[in-house]
């Protein structure tokens, strides 16, 4: 197992290697960001001044070969818009960020699951009707649609969620501030229901069809009809039996979900106002504030790397076919 | 029916979620929406407009614009110019502090000024930036305890209102900070001082000495346009920027807040540029004629664009220089179509067989500016009901558009909007101080302007100038590089709860901001 973990990690080099070497040339091709950061009066002697202060004057593989050298250090520069280590704001943005994607992952397994059981059990049914209904709209509303029509509805109608805003919990914990962590754990759930939805809505549609397909599969096998010709209850057949074989297929899908969700947060970070990741990073491209885009890409892509190696050590351990 | 229902379903979920309901603004605190966070609170760093109009709360300068859009002392007691106009010596005002406690004296006024200039901290904000530049800022010296001395390269009648911009913080505590600890923690020298700044989310400023009506102020960071119009409408904000014109009558109906429309300083043109960067290129040439350009002022409905695509009335333009300081005698163009098919017929440029006179391409913005990629189309269309063919593109403003305006070849027309002020017009007319300047987007080169421009810059006052100045209008009307739109209208959310006005510069100061 460990020379799987290891061969992993070095894989892992290679990938961000290449994400940054990706990013750092997308971001360079649309010209000199230096314009951006002058006023427009600047003459041509401010303009050269800020080229040479923001590192913009020398050659791009130069550029590159330097942000490479500083990576390997820990060091991804000053952010050009906020003026501060560019890893700093990246962590900073981080947690808020992990708080809803995570809070979108448990409500991806956990409300998808027993909706795919139950379909799956019903199924030709009005309520595998309705559940399959459900899944082909999540799939298909965009979740700022969804995330909005949520404002109007809970926040402005009813009033009862709260309409933009964040309340922390995971940096409070990491800083090692228990009492305010916990503290605030009632309110950032609440914080959490409207963005945390508004993301999970296309998981657990997908995840939904995904369980009643496999559940289906699963059912019509032989070890299904020998638990219940054993006289098992239904019950047991369903949980210990079929769940069992059919999760395989889940956990990976969960496993590639965390990457999902993170693309997906960047517009509902935007419209719930969540001071994340995604909208740092979107900022971030607008500013062409390059140090910011390539500290994200590259803490995502190590957050990415790591779930899929957990994810991999899991399979293992519950699918015993899988040697690693 | 459905109204018991929505009740029951609303008191379920409340009960379910106890105590977690979001509270309105108490009685002493403001709450402003706006769509951008800042980025740093060292006043030398500071270059955006949402930036900026937070640390004025923190910071004092020397002088302020006031409402009324004229320059006022602020810190400032006496002013004293020398004869040649390249000394301000200025007397502040006796017993000031810092948010610390430590006295601001005449030295920490040299201090502020000389700090942002040092290369050796390459700040890259407004004031080292076009603030020191159009100031002409040599160096700040100490007279005594509380006067000092501002050297400027050249004599200049905008120096008050650019060292209005230059916020000024206290030596002592400003030398014990690197530069991260500036740009995170700042002591000010104005009413309030940063409480807490949650990046992102919020900052939150607390009341230290008057001017001020409310203790707390709180900017909280709301980016989609129609999240901060849900917060205005449910009352959890009191203030939102940049409302979206299709949201406005949501707002004016919702009972809790109102929308406040006011014609900024920004001044919305169609520019023609008249440089090599588009040299050869459809149009380019037709558009070199000033009659043609005159012509083309004619044939663009602006009333129209201005309530069917802003929601708004706007203040026509007739000239670069912002209301009441433009050329009196001057009226804006009417929509004319048929006066612009004479008149191009006139210049040399009648309908061909397919009805087309010439054609050209008319570039601008998407995002940049309010509604600007359905003004800039409509634009076009205006153009192609005259018989200009013209190819209208929408470009991304920061990797895009921003590069061909530096370089100067966007274009033939293209569509800008460009930042002015109240308190001098030759700050407006300063975009063309030069043929090749940075802010000559159009390489306009009529000698008749740039002679009459150094006349008035060498005025010792504005009103000595206004002869030249009303001369140099009429010119820039009659032949001018810009087909002249509107003001551009700020619009604000305002809460029902509050007396607030807005300032025509996009400032917003909170000082005089009252509960009702």
């Amino acid at each position: 197992m460990w020379t799987f973990i290891i061969r992993r990690l070095l894989q892992s080099a290679i990938v961000i290697i290449g994400v940054t070497l990706i990013t750092f040339t997308a971001l360079q091709m649309s010209g000199d960001p230096t314009y951006l950061y002058v006023s427009e009066r600047a003459t041509d002697e401010e303009i050269q001044r800020t080229r040479v202060a923001l590192g913009f004057d020398k050659p791009l593989p130069e550029q590159y070969l330097t942000f490479l050298g500083k990576l390997a250090q820990g060091d991804f520069g000053n952010s050009l818009s906020y003026k501060r280590p560019a890893i700093e704001a990246v962590m900073d943005a981080l947690p808020a960020t992990l708080e809803l994607t995570l809070f979108a992952m448990m409500l991806a397994i956990v409300v998808a699951i027993p909706l795919g059981v139950v379909a799956s059990l019903n199924r030709g049914s009005p309520v595998d009707g309705s559940i399959m209904t459900m899944g082909m709209l999540g799939q298909s509303i965009p979740s700022f649609w969804l995330g909005i029509m949520m404002i109007m509805f809970f926040g402005l109608q009813l009033r009862i969620l709260p309409i933009s805003g964040h309340v922390p919990f995971i940096t409070p914990l990491v800083q090692g501030n228990f009492v305010e962590a916990f503290t605030n754990l009632p309110q950032a759930l609440y914080y959490l229901i409207m963005p945390g939805f508004a993301v999970a809505f296309y998981s657990i549609s997908r995840n939904a069809r995904l369980v009643r397909s496999s559940m289906l599969e699963v059912l019509g096998q032989d070890f299904v009809r020998t638990a219940r010709a054993k006289g098992i209850s239904e019950t047991a057949v369903v949980v210990r039996h079929a769940l069992r074989n059919a999760w395989l297929p889940v956990v990976t899908m969960i496993g590639l979900e965390f990457g999902f969700l993170i693309g997906g947060v960047v517009v509902v970070e935007m419209v719930f106002s969540w001071p994340g990741i995604g909208r740092l990073v979107f900022n971030a491209i607008n500013q062409r504030d390059i140090p910011v885009v390539q500290a994200a890409v590259v803490v995502l892509a190590l957050v990415f790397i790591a779930l899929n190696l957990i994810v991999d050590l899991i399979y293992a351990k519950i699918d015993p076919r899988v040697k690693l | 029916m459905k109204a018991i229902n929505r009740f029951l379903f609303a008191g379920a979920l409340a009960a379910a979620l106890p105590g977690l309901s979001q509270a309105a603004p108490p009685d002493d605190t403001i709450v402003v929406g706006l769509s951008a966070d800042a980025s740093t609170f060292d006043p030398a760093q500071i270059s955006s407009r949402d930036n900026s109009n937070i640390a004025k709360h923190i910071f004092a300068s020397l002088f302020k614009v006031n409402f009324e859009g004229a320059v006022e002392p602020y810190l400032v007691d006496t002013t004293t110019i020398s004869e040649d106009g390249l000394a301000y010596t200025f007397s502040i005002k006796p017993d000031l502090t810092c948010e610390d406690g430590e006295p601001l004296t005449a030295e920490d006024v040299a201090y502020s000024f000389n700090r942002a200039a040092d290369p050796a901290n390459a700040f890259t904000g407004n004031t080292p930036g076009f603030v020191y530049t159009t100031l002409g800022f040599k160096s700040a010296e100490v007279v005594d305890d509380l006067n000092v001395t501002i050297n400027v390269t050249a004599k200049t009648t905008l120096a008050p209102g650019m060292m209005a911009q230059v916020l000024i913080h206290c030596k002592d505590s400003y030398e014990a900070m690197t530069l991260e600890q500036a740009a995170a923690t700042p002591i000010g020298s104005g009413s309030y001082r940063l409480a807490s700044w949650e990046r992102g989310s919020q900052i939150v400023l607390e009341k230290v000495k008057d001017p001020g009506t409310f203790d707390t102020i709180i900017w909280r960071i709301i980016p989609e346009a129609s999240t901060r119009t849900a917060e205005l409408i449910a009352g959890n904000v009191d203030i939102i920027t940049n409302v979206a014109p299709d949201q406005v009558p949501a707002i004016d109906a919702s009972g809790s807040a109102t929308v406040e429309k006011v014609n900024g300083t920004r001044r919305m043109q169609v520019g023609f540029n008249l440089g090599k960067g588009v040299e050869g290129m459809p149009g380019a040439a037709e558009i070199q004629d000033p009659k043609v350009r005159f012509a083309l002022q004619y044939a663009v409905d602006v009333p129209s664009i201005c309530t069917q695509l802003l929601g708004a009335e706007c203040t026509r333009m007739t000239s670069l220089v912002n209301p009441p300081n433009g050329n009196p005698d001057l009226v804006p163009i009417p929509y004319d179509p048929e006066m612009a098919e004479t008149l191009l017929d006139e210049a040399g440029y009648p309908r061909a067989e397919n009805g087309v006179r010439f054609s050209i391409r008319l570039q601008g913005p998407r995002g940049r500016y309010l509604n600007d990629a359905n003004v800039v189309q409509a634009i076009g269309q205006y153009l192609n009901d005259v018989g200009i063919e013209t190819e209208v593109e929408l470009l991304e403003w920061a990797s895009v558009y921003s590069p061909l305006l530096r370089t100067k070849e966007m274009g033939p027309l293209f569509f800008l909007g460009q930042g002015g002020v109240t308190w001098n017009p030759l700050y407006d007319m300063s975009l063309f101080s030069t043929p090749d300047g940075a802010t000559n987007y159009q390489s306009w080169t009529d000698q008749r302007w740039f002679d009459d421009w150094k006349l008035a810059i060498d005025a010792d006052t504005v009103e000595a100038a206004r002869p030249i100045i009303d001369r140099m209008l009429k010119l820039f009307y009659d032949e001018g590089p810009w087909l002249q739109l509107y003001f551009q209208p700020d619009l604000y959310g305002v809460s029902s709860r509050i007396d607030w006005t807005p300032r025509r510069d996009e400032e917003i100061e909170l000082f005089a901001a009252t509960l009702k």
